[in-house]
């Protein structure tokens, strides 16, 4: 991994497009602003991650869960007087 | 044109109903072409199935048949990518998690796919709205079939997307 140590104000270019830029250190917190292109999406690593987990979590369902769900979904519907 | 699946065998996919993805989906970045499948019976869950590669199909499901109040907002980004002129063309569907227990339904609303019925382009947008979670229990509310915002969002993806 590369380090860089760089100040508030400072930045940091990664290939011809990219800027990030350190806004403000405050305590514990970084703010950083970064410039991408609009086809390059940009998120926090922790929440990116967890989307990721989620669909592949998702891609395993199969059809036979289904027929569960929609079972389920009926004892439920009928237990709440709503007809499916 | 013919594509193998595992959960339903080869399906033919007319080519002008699939959904491009430029970028994939996270964990699934190299699939970039889906196409929407209705359940054999008729009931909300939709597939969305990848076209390049069978093993890879996803639960969907239209949102606003369990939150009416899910608003999530689409950035100006998306919008550009996407190359969306109108709301209306705007279709928008969550995966859904399907568990051993089927009482354990969750929907992400934290990151739902949106897709452009127009140019069929579509992905899935992370939402800064910290409040819509990721695993959306969707069995605490049974559906309301007869809710009318519904009903109207569900013809919205109907058309917007001409069938499937």
């Amino acid at each position: 991994m590369l380090v860089l140590t760089r100040k508030s104000g400072d930045g940091i270019r990664i290939g011809d497009a990219i800027v990030v830029t350190v806004l403000e250190i405050r305590g514990k917190q970084v703010k950083l602003g970064i410039t991408a292109p609009a086809d390059l999406s940009v998120h926090r690593e922790e929440i990116y991650r967890m989307i990721r987990e989620q669909n592949e979590m998702a891609s395993l369902s199969d059809g036979m869960d289904v027929t569960g769900v929609k079972e389920a979904w009926r004892t439920l519907n009928e237990a709440e007087g709503i007809k499916t | 044109m013919k594509i193998p699946t595992v959960r339903f065998g080869e399906i033919d996919v007319d080519p002008s109903r699939i959904i491009d993805m430029p970028g994939g989906i996270p964990g699934f970045e190299h699939l970039r072409r889906y196409v929407l499948l209705t359940h054999r019976e008729n009931h909300p869950f939709l597939w969305l199935q990848a076209v390049d590669d069978g093993r890879i199909a996803f639960v969907v499901v239209n949102p606003f048949l369990f939150q009416v109040s899910y608003e999530p907002e689409i950035p100006d980004d998306v919008v550009r990518k996407l190359s969306i002129g109108k709301e209306e063309d705007v279709v928008v569907l969550v995966i859904v998690t399907i568990r051993k227990d089927p009482f354990r339904l969750t929907a992400n609303l934290r990151a739902p796919i949106v897709v452009n019925g127009k140019n069929r382009r579509g992905m899935q947008v992370i939402l800064e709205d910290h409040e819509y979670p990721i695993q959306f229990s969707l069995l605490k509310t049974p559906v309301l079939e007869t809710e009318a915002g519904a009903a109207r969002k569900e013809m919205a993806i109907s058309t917007a997307l001409g069938g499937v």
